[in-house]
């Protein structure tokens, strides 16, 4: 099967790289050197196993191997020159021969440069020490190196791996002449350091190119952001390029605070990369990032692997780069070479790059120094050349020695340009303290702002949902907590308003997806493809209910508790909803509100009869399904929760339900303590009460019969609720209540209330009886229990109770 | 930027100097210079530490690529108050040779555990036989 053809993205060559499965690789030689379609008169053909069998015969085989030819540029570096493993080192000989070029240059101060490379050690060493040091072995290969060793001396000179761009056209053209004698015929331009690349003539400019420094060979890892990508100037505010295809694969995450890039260079605590750098407005930055060095900017692998990671349609940080960077318009004049590339994304986002540096001398800003002539419009770029370099090349294939020298000799290029810079005004000085800072960690910015992006970007995208509050419960709400705060302690206070940036994730909206299986005309049968949007059912599971017939007891008992844990369950699930509909109200248009009302409702009542047990009969005689949820930790909890959405009548009922078993769901809680949870629901529901409700639920606690007046000796149900510390302090709550409405209520005729004085009595009688170490410690003891007591007891009894019950709590 | 504020983001961290302890026991201290979406990290002029007692010793590194799932944690360090440590720093060959005593010690108690277990009947499989999951 032939591979996937990128068609629509380059048309220069249309067409991917195929070749049969069981060819072997490496008969295809080193092509990519003609530039002609050979094979253009089947540009459209597919390629097939079909069409290749394995075991073909030497046309079809060369027929394959022509086609192949114009779709051979990722090949290179696998086939080709870049393959060639010592390609770097001839480079780099070549290099290492510039630099050897005598040039003169103050000499800076060795110990200045090696303060920078030493960031974990902390002391300091004379850089000449240091190599002589790291000269372990003489075997070096590289000839280069041993030269740059031997040397020792930090050179400058116009042509050198640094030079720059603010060396001037003199120097640059310097360059032109070794590095245009490297073949390097089929690689395009954006093979090259842009470094080489001055903004300064047009002309030079695509002599520039072609002269930029041999690409370095890299192991292909598709579909990871390219080393180095090419840094576009700006960060995605800036008008994108109409001509290519932007894919935006997710919503760009929010943030309140707007990124503050158009500003001037910040501090070294904030990541400004060079890329913002560039991007700042009225500054004369609008140079140039790269540092005079070796950097190639793509490989062709690298750029396979952009097309590659296109063709999936996932965009790493460095196409995100090239889309979204670029700045002004395109280049009038474009190198034809540079549209020669292959990668024909590519051109466009080069191209948009090149008119970065294009644009740059017509908006540079007058600056102070003039220092050099227009040729060089070096006099914005000397401003910049005080900008720290954040930008560093790749040089992680050279040997350390040698890193070490390139980045001593920027160092000196820095300084040197620093010196001349020095009057640059307020940035110049600002920018200074800056690019010291910037200076201990010449490493900085190695990720780049694109990729720190798109990193963020994924993370974002792991954030998307179409309901928060159901896939990122605790976050939420825990942001809600802390804004409730902040907004409390903003109004006591007037202190100084924190803002707090609050991450807004996407929402993206619930789509709705139908998968159809896909099925080929004419074919029998479907694909058997199971995925994650279509799950395949794998067994047939039949559930097979289970016969009434012999269940022991156990499993009767067993089977009702797990009946009233299922109650439990749903019952929960109805009493989120309905807290939550509050929420859903706020967010709900006008028209949906009613619905909603009517739902909430709707489940409230549902949430009673589960909590109560439906009964098909009129009455419910059993509190027996209620005793059972009871029971269980979970379902006392939910009762508690669940009492404030009840009306009156109903939460009453479930008072006199649990008073009347109090007893017993005292003995079952002894384990889990957790009765206690329902005093709070219960004093808000007496608080609503009339006060014949409230007596007859002080009689449900001391279970007495509705007529029968028996005073027995002890009331075992009172005792036990005394004894207990839910049961106690409900009690005081019930107690407390009365007394509230015999105040407050003086018309009425409740002291001619014999239920309620006897209640009293009896209640009294009983508190009086239990000994005090039996008796429960309440919640809270209510402070009208003292006057509602004395007024039933006399003046013995009522110290007696004051003491017991310790009701009298420090007199003023 | 305030990259994401209110999570968890590896990207503030960038350009610090970090120690990250992973899953096998080392502990590495260097410069964070990239991640990933996997927290796969790129440490810079990484020195790998190695600390038995109050001696710890550094052995320079180089470039660190470290795959995510291996990290167990990591922090940022102070680097004002990086010196301000009871411990001793000594060289490598000591550090290393202290580490192997240490190890030979553990190693030894350990047979004897395991010693005393058998006799009684007892075995407890060993941390590191076991699968990881």
């Amino acid at each position: 099967m032939g591979w996937a053809r990128p068609g629509g993205l380059r048309p220069e060559r249309g067409l991917g790289p195929r070749r049969g499965v069981g060819s072997p690789v490496c008969s295809f030689g080193p092509r990519g050197r003609r530039d002609a379609h050979t094979a253009g008169s089947r540009p459209g053909t597919e390629m097939s196993l079909e069409d290749c069998p394995l075991d073909e015969d030497e046309d079809a085989f060369h027929a394959l191997g022509e086609e192949d030819e114009d779709i051979d540029q990722f090949n290179d570096d696998t086939f080709g020159a870049g393959a060639v493993d010592d390609d770097w080192q001839e480079a780099h000989e070549r290099l290492a021969e510039l630099e050897d070029k005598p040039a003169t240059t103050g000499e800076q101060e060795d110990g200045t440069v090696t303060d920078e490379m030493d960031l974990l050690g902390d002391h300091e060493e004379n850089l000449a020490e240091r190599l002589t040091k790291m000269v372990i072995d003489n075997e070096l290969e590289d000839p280069a190196i041993m030269q740059a060793v031997q040397t020792r001396l930090p050179v400058q000179h116009p042509g050198g791996l640094n030079s720059s761009i603010w060396d001037g056209s003199a120097v640059l053209r310097r360059i032109r002449g070794p590095l245009l004698t490297q073949e390097m015929p089929s690689v395009s331009v954006l093979d090259y350091a842009l470094p080489q690349r001055p903004p300064q003539a047009r002309d030079e400019e695509r002599d520039l190119s072609e002269r930029a420094l041999p690409r370095r060979s890299s192991s292909p890892v598709i579909g990871s952001p390219p080393v180095r990508a090419v840094p576009i100037g700006t960060p995605p505010k800036q008008a994108a390029m109409p001509n290519f295809n932007q894919q935006i694969l997710c919503p760009k995450p929010v943030h309140i605070r707007a990124p503050m890039q158009q500003r001037y260079p910040a501090p070294y605590g904030e990541r400004m990369s060079p890329n913002q750098l560039c991007s700042v407005p009225n500054s004369s930055l609008l140079g140039h990032p790269f540092p005079p060095n070796v950097t190639p900017v793509l490989t062709h692998l690298q750029r396979a692997q952009l097309l590659g990671g296109a063709q999936a349609g996932r965009m790493s940080p460095s196409q995100f780069a090239r889309i979204s960077g670029l700045v002004g318009s395109p280049l009038p004049s474009m190198n034809p070479k540079l549209l020669q590339g292959r990668v024909g994304q590519m051109v466009s986002p080069a191209s948009g790059f090149r008119a970065f540096f294009g644009a740059p001398p017509p908006p540079a800003p007058p600056s102070a120094q003039q220092q050099q002539h227009p040729p060089c419009p070096g006099s914005h770029l000397q401003n910049l050349r005080s900008q720290p370099q954040m930008f560093r090349p790749d040089t992680t294939h050279l040997h350390p020695q040698h890193r070490r020298l390139l980045h001593q000799r920027q160092q000196q290029n820095r300084n040197q340009h620093r010196n001349l810079n020095g009057s640059a005004g307020d940035r110049g000085s600002h920018r200074n303290s800056h690019q010291e800072q910037m200076q201990k960690d010449p490493y900085a910015n190695l990720m780049l702002q694109r990729e720190k992006d798109w990193v963020s970007k994924i993370q974002m995208m792991q954030l998307q949902s179409t309901d928060p509050y159901l896939d990122d419960y605790y976050y939420q709400n825990y942001f809600q907590k802390l804004e409730k705060i902040s907004a409390t302690e903003e109004m006591h206070g007037d202190g100084p308003k924190k803002e707090r940036t609050k991450l807004i994730t996407p929402q993206v909206a619930k789509l709705e997806h139908a998968y159809k299986p896909v099925q080929f005309e004419g074919s029998l049968g479907k694909l058997t493809v199971s995925s994650v949007n279509n799950p395949r059912k794998m067994i047939d599971a039949v559930v097979t209910s289970r016969s009434e017939d012999d269940e022991t007891k156990e499993k009767q008992v067993r089977d009702k508790r797990r009946q009233t844990l299922v109650t439990i369950e749903k019952t929960y699930s109805l009493l989120l909803d309905v807290e939550d509909y509050e929420r859903r109200y706020l967010l709900s248009l006008e028209g949906e509100r009613p619905a909603l009302m009517e739902e909430r409702k709707q489940k409230i009542c549902d949430m009673y009869d589960n909590l109560r047990g439906k009964m098909p009969s009129q009455d419910r005689p059993s509190d027996d399904h209620f005793v059972q949820i009871m029971c269980i930790r979970k379902g006392k909890r939910l009762v508690a929760r669940t009492l404030p959405f009840l009306s009156t009548e109903q939460a009453a009922d479930i008072l006199m339900a649990t008073a009347r078993n109090l007893p017993f769901l005292i003995k079952k809680d002894a384990q889990d303590e957790v009765l206690p949870c329902l005093l709070r629901p219960f004093s808000h529901v007496l608080y609503h009460l009339p006060l014949g409700t409230v007596t007859s639920l002080l009689q449900q606690l001391a279970n007495l019969p509705h007529s029968a007046t028996a005073l027995a000796p002890a009331n075992l149900h009172l005792s036990a609720v005394l004894q207990n510390k839910f049961g106690l302090s409900l009690l005081y709550l019930v107690l407390s209540r009365g007394e509230e409405l015999q105040s407050s209520d003086a018309a009425t005729e409740l002291m001619q209330d014999n239920q309620w004085t006897e209640l009293m009595l009896m209640a009294t009688r009983e508190l009086l009886r239990i000994p005090q170490a039996a008796l429960a410690k309440p919640v809270s003891t209510p402070s009208n229990l003292l006057a509602l007591f004395s007024r039933y007891v006399d003046q013995q009894k009522l110290n007696l109770l004051e003491t017991k019950l310790q009701l009298v709590q420090g007199i003023r | 930027m305030n990259y994401m504020p209110g999570t968890a983001s590896l990207i503030q961290d960038i350009d610090k100097k970090h120690l990250v302890l992973l899953r096998d026991g080392r502990t590495l201290i260097g410069y964070l210079r990239s991640i990933d979406q996997f927290a796969n990290l790129v440490l810079h002029q990484t020195v790998e530490r190695i600390h038995v007692g109050k001696k710890y010793g550094d052995i320079p590194r180089g470039i660190f690529v470290v795959r995510g799932e291996n990290v167990v944690l990591l922090g940022e360090i102070d680097l004002e108050k990086e010196s301000d440590t009871p411990l001793q720093q000594v060289s490598i060959e000591e550090i290393l040779e202290e580490q192997r005593v240490e190890q030979q010690a553990k190693h030894e108690s350990e047979k004897l555990k395991v010693q005393a277990l058998k006799e009684r009947g007892l075995s407890i499989p060993r941390a590191d036989t076991l699968d990881e999951y």
